[in-house]
């Protein structure tokens, strides 16, 4: 096994170059020796000399913070590994850093160089209790405020130390921000999140339009928003620490509970991540249908998504006519799949079906449906002058802001990022069909939604390549009864239904992972709704929160 | 809004309503799609593969499949099953195990298929049942062998 | 026609043969405050009825069909829940004004409730200035909503209750304008007068053509917006406010707002039936006598009815077809587009009036 201690600028292979088409030997057995293609050999930096190495790296057009994930290594320290990604070439790093210091750990912030980095650093302190230096707002983000100890810290011991607490959860208006000084001591400093005088409405936890149970302390001058304060973690449970614990199938079946509304992608960037780091190949056959999964599920978040907006955008009936049409989808899956929502699909090596022998008609079926009613679906509610008035121009976000808050997907699409990993890096079997990356440049309200609804189209024509092109092949590779993943880091990702979904898995060889960490789809789309909405209505933070989508048990975890 | 688009805008405008003022009415008249549940019960079917709950089918001679292995138990992340099984001596002397208990809590099930996919006697599957709503938690807890049943010898 | 008055007329001489003047108008006004109160609690229900088919329909969805034959009784049990259930007060509320909000909104809907001209002669309140008086009474219902959204304590209810405030004042002027430009045309305030005319010359939607259509939809929009309703219901839209100024509101308090909403949809409807669809009068085709005796035949209250249910329905089309404006173009749609427009429609139709080229 290669180990990661040597200072290598090697970086993960999988991600930035395309795999070729071509079809190895089908069953290959996991091989040691050649080094799995999507392992991560990050670059090693000291906590001290981090700063500086992160604005070299950002100098050299690492634009795009894809993924943070907070590791606690025991012996090696407690740290990070940060995915950074350039959207200009396509090139990926990653960096890991570690302190020792397990009583009062410290790490300087990035937060400055990439907005996103704010939300991902809270997290990182939530679950494993670093600091991060000069970050401006170090609250928890998931736990409770009072919550006591680092939960994912392997030393931790939660339960004892977090009885059922019957009160209300404390929420400060008050944040703690530490100062790296100049001769190396830090002092700790108060920022005010909501100051005495402000008008502070709560958009939730229990809210109609905050699509699920999201909390948005919105501070109000009128009906203009100041300043949104997004509280998480209703729904938090703590999947990636589950997972810890759970052999590598087992995992499996909490994908689906993330992103409800992705469960087919989340559920392939895993496998595919635990193939890859295998060595194992799937068969042409279960690369084609779980192509046509993600693309069926893709349509059916869109579409789901488009009802949704209609519904807070006071259009009921456009709604319903949107869940008249997801149905035919949901009974596609359904029929294959065996379930609607919770569609437990893909396996390591595989999928759990065959397609059903009505796939192949009711697939044809839907394609022209859905051209049709997308056209009722338009004339209804995309052309309607309200709308257009109420999308127009509201919640713009510049594709500056797009890379540096890391939303990837239709929201960053819509403001003029190339960001489609099915065209950037593409895996399973994208890169054999054509189709377009919808983008738009306004980066309104109006774009993000226009970007879905393209989209299905596009995925529809995905659809309509593949549907009579499934190759045979085996459904099931043979896999070992007890799956056991090679020591090493490893990162997938796949584009799933609202951005970039990344699998960053690190395994110490046993037949769990000893840290399996999902790049949400949604946390950073919640992380840039303060800068969105900033100076818009109140009615504006439905239209913006409706059409950059996010999905909080995807947010939360 | 520009002066000079003023009326354009305000035609625009209500184009735009009147079009899906068109599509709805047109919606107004055309069959409705909703499915009335308990009426269409017997008509009701669903897919092979939906996941209503795990059982364990019997024969007719009141035979299951199940050896009692326990490979569905280590499967499952919920512990949502609990196999009880005994040794008994058959007549010729050998040591044998066999099912006595096979509890399954519907409750906490998360319908994943890793049980039917270890079991390697193919002895329990899931069933297209969904009318699964009961008054108590308790009866969520269900024994999926029958009572005096045995494993079908092969 | 038959004239509602003979009936009046006998009730009133029966009642004074048996008791003095002051004691037969006595009893005459409480028969009459039962029957407005029982119209209005029997027009609430169908109108919910209406609401939830016509929108389940637009829908692609059945409606309530479990309660009784295709599910008539359901409102029936929704009403019985809502009498069931209890009021609960918050602390920290203005609990006087709270309790008292519920009951301006549904007391100012009832006297304008009263003022419809059902049939010829049968007519609540009568004189000379009708019209006006429909407008005052009716505009007493913002003061319940503000003291609601007021007197809750709630952020939600008080940002409902300010929104309804401006959009129900600056909607009040397009209504007021476009009432004007048609008391241009009939010359009268008076209900009962409009109505006569009508029945005598032809409807006004047809006897003022062109400003008469523009002031029907101006009407159908302002109207439409001074019930809160959609796509106008932003006081209380659900996917901002939950429900805006009802929202600390339970049991029947709730239910007199929620009745107040679709009677004043009816009164809205009943309204624009009476100025511009000619109230109780038939449809008259000037030279088919035959055809004009036949629709004679049929009761001025059907006729009344009919209509008014004909512009819920388009109302009703509406809300379920269209998404919710925001604040801002609300007001916008009502300064920039409905004031000005209305305006100088109440020129051409004083030109109109001037130069006799009505009909």
């Amino acid at each position: 096994m290669e180990t990661t201690e040597t200072k290598t600028q090697v970086q993960a292979a999988a991600p930035a170059t395309p795999k070729p088409a071509a079809v190895k030997p089908a069953p290959k057995p996991a091989a040691p020796t050649a080094p799995a293609e999507n392992e991560v050999k990050p670059i090693e930096v000291e906590p001290s000399a981090l700063r500086k190495e992160m604005e070299r790296l950002k100098a050299e057009d690492m634009d795009f913070l894809e993924c943070l994930t907070g590791v606690d290594w025991m012996e090696e320290g407690l740290g990070c590994i940060y995915t950074l990604t350039s959207t200009s070439t396509g090139k990926v790093v990653h960096v890991k850093t570690a302190t020792l210091d397990r009583e009062n750990p410290l790490l300087p912030s990035v937060s400055d160089l990439w907005a996103v980095a704010n939300i991902y650093e809270r997290e990182v302190f939530d679950f494993y209790g670093i600091r991060f230096t000069g970050h401006p707002d170090m609250r928890r983000v998931f736990l409770r405020e009072d919550w006591v100890g680092y939960p994912f810290r392997k030393d931790d011991e939660t339960e004892k130390n977090n009885p059922l607490r019957m009160t209300n959860e404390p929420l400060a208006d008050d944040t703690e921000e530490l100062v790296l000084n100049a001769d190396g001591t830090v002092t700790s400093k108060r920022n005010t999140i909501f100051a005495d005088g402000d008008y502070v409405v709560n958009i939730g936890p229990q809210h109609p339009s905050t699509h699920g149970v999201l909390h948005f302390r919105v501070a109000l001058e009128g009906e203009t928003i100041k300043k949104i304060d997004p509280i998480l973690g209703y729904i938090h449970r703590g999947i990636e620490k589950i997972d810890e614990s759970l052999t590598y199938p087992q995992t499996l079946a909490l994908t689906d509970r993330m992103d409800y509304l992705g469960a087919m992608q989340n559920r392939h960037a895993l496998c595919m991540c635990i193939e890859k780091a295998l060595g194992v190949e799937v068969s042409d056959r279960v690369k084609v249908i779980r192509t046509m999964m993600d693309e069926l599920q893709r349509i059916d978040s869109h579409i789901l998504f488009f009802s949704c907006l209609a519904q807070d955008l006071g259009a009921t009936t456009a709604f319903l006519y949107g869940f008249r049409d997801r149905e035919k989808i949901l009974d596609i899956f359904e029929e294959t799949c065996g379930g609607r929502l919770i569609l437990n699909y893909n396996t390591i090596g595989g999928v759990m079906h065959d397609l059903h022998p009505n796939f192949v008609p009711r697939v044809k079926e839907l394609i022209p449906y859905l051209r049709n009613s997308l056209k009722e679906l338009h004339a209804l509610f995309t052309g309607n002058v309200i709308f257009q008035n109420r999308a127009k121009g509201v919640g713009v976000l510049t594709k500056e802001q797009a890379i540096s808050y890391g939303c990837t997907g239709g929201t960053g699409r819509a403001a003029g990022w190339h960001n489609d990993l099915r065209k950037t890096r593409p895996y399973a079997a994208y890169d054999r069909v054509k189709f377009n990356e919808v983008v738009r440049e306004g980066g309104d309200s109006f774009d993000r939604y226009m970007i879905r609804m393209d989209e299905i189209l596009e995925s529809l024509s995905i659809l309509e390549q593949l549907v009579d092109n499934i190759p045979e092949g085996s459904i099931q590779e043979k896999m070992k009864p007890i799956i056991k993943v090679p020591e090493g880091t490893y990162y997938s990702a796949v584009e799933g239904s609202r951005g970039i979904f990344g699998v960053m898995l690190i395994s110490k060889g046993d037949k769990s992972p000893y840290r399996l960490h999902y790049r949400s789809t949604g946390l950073p789309l919640v992380a840039a709704m303060d800068t969105l909405c900033s100076g818009s209505m109140l009615a504006d933070l439905i239209t913006i929160g409706g059409t950059v989508d996010y999905i909080v048990p995807d947010v939360d975890r | 809004m520009e002066e000079k688009n003023y009326f354009e805008g305000l035609f625009c405008g209500i184009k735009s309503l009147c079009t899906g003022l068109k599509i709805t009415m047109r919606e107004f008249f055309t069959k409705k799609i909703t499915q009335q549940y308990p009426e269409n019960r017997k008509e009701l079917q669903m897919f092979d593969r939906f996941r209503g709950a795990l059982v364990m089918p019997h024969n007719e001679a009141n035979e299951h499949k199940c050896i009692g292995c326990g490979l569905c138990q280590m499967a499952c992340p919920n512990g949502s099953i609990k196999v009880t099984s005994e040794f008994y001596e058959t007549e010729d002397g050998k040591k044998k195990k066999r099912l006595v208990k096979y509890e399954y809590d519907l409750g906490c099930c998360m319908f994943c298929m890793l049980c039917t996919r270890a079991c390697p006697q193919d002895a329990i599957e899931f069933d297209q049942s969904f009318e699964n709503a009961v008054f108590d938690r308790s009866k969520l807890i269900q024994v999926l062998n029958k009572e005096g049943s045995k494993v079908a010898e092969k | 026609m038959f004239d509602f008055k003979i009936v009046t007329e006998w009730l009133h001489g029966a009642l004074t043969g048996i008791m003095p003047e002051w004691a037969a108008i006595l009893t005459e006004s409480v028969l009459v405050a039962l029957a407005v109160i029982t119209l209005y609690a029997v027009f609430a229900i169908i109108l919910i009825y209406m609401e939830r088919k016509v929108c389940a329909f637009f829908q692609c969805r059945l409606g309530p069909n479990r309660v009784g034959k295709w599910g008539l009784l359901q409102v029936f049990c929704d009403v019985f829940k809502m009498l069931t259930k209890e009021i609960i007060n918050l602390r920290n509320t203005d609990m006087f004004l709270h309790n008292l909000a519920p009951f301006l909104v549904v007391t100012a809907s009832m006297v304008t409730f009263a003022c419809l001209p059902w049939n010829r002669g049968a007519q609540m309140i009568d004189f000379n200035v009708g019209l006006f008086f429909i407008l005052a009474a009716s505009s007493v219902g913002v003061v319940g909503i503000l003291l609601a959204g007021w007197s809750s304590n709630n952020k939600y209810s008080l940002i409902g209750a300010m929104r309804s405030g401006a959009q129900i004042i600056s909607y009040e002027l397009s209504i007021g304008m476009t009432m004007l430009t048609m008391i241009c045309l009939t010359g009268t305030m008076s209900i009962q007068g409009i109505v006569e005319q009508q029945y005598a010359e032809g409807w006004n939607i047809f006897r003022g053509h062109i400003p008469a259509v523009i002031a029907f939809l101006i009407y159908l929009i302002a109207g439409n917006a001074e019930c809160n309703r959609g796509p106008f219901d932003l006081p209380e839209c659900e996917s901002e406010l939950t429900a805006g100024y009802h929202t600390e509101y339970s049991g029947m308090h709730f239910g007199y707002y929620y009745l107040a909403e679709y009677l004043n949809l009816f009164i809205c409807a009943g309204i624009a039936t009476l100025v511009f669809l000619g109230g109780w009068a038939p449809l008259h085709i000037a030279g088919l006598d035959g055809f004009n005796n036949v629709m004679d035949f049929i009761p001025g209250a059907v006729w009344f009815i009919g209509k008014t249910f004909f512009v819920v329905f388009l109302l009703m089309w509406m809300r379920w077809t269209f998404p919710r404006l925001r604040i801002d173009q609300i007001l916008a749609l009502e300064w920039k587009y409905l004031v000005p427009i209305s305006m100088l429609n109440l020129v051409l139709m004083a030109l109109l009036v001037a130069f006799g080229l009505h009909f």
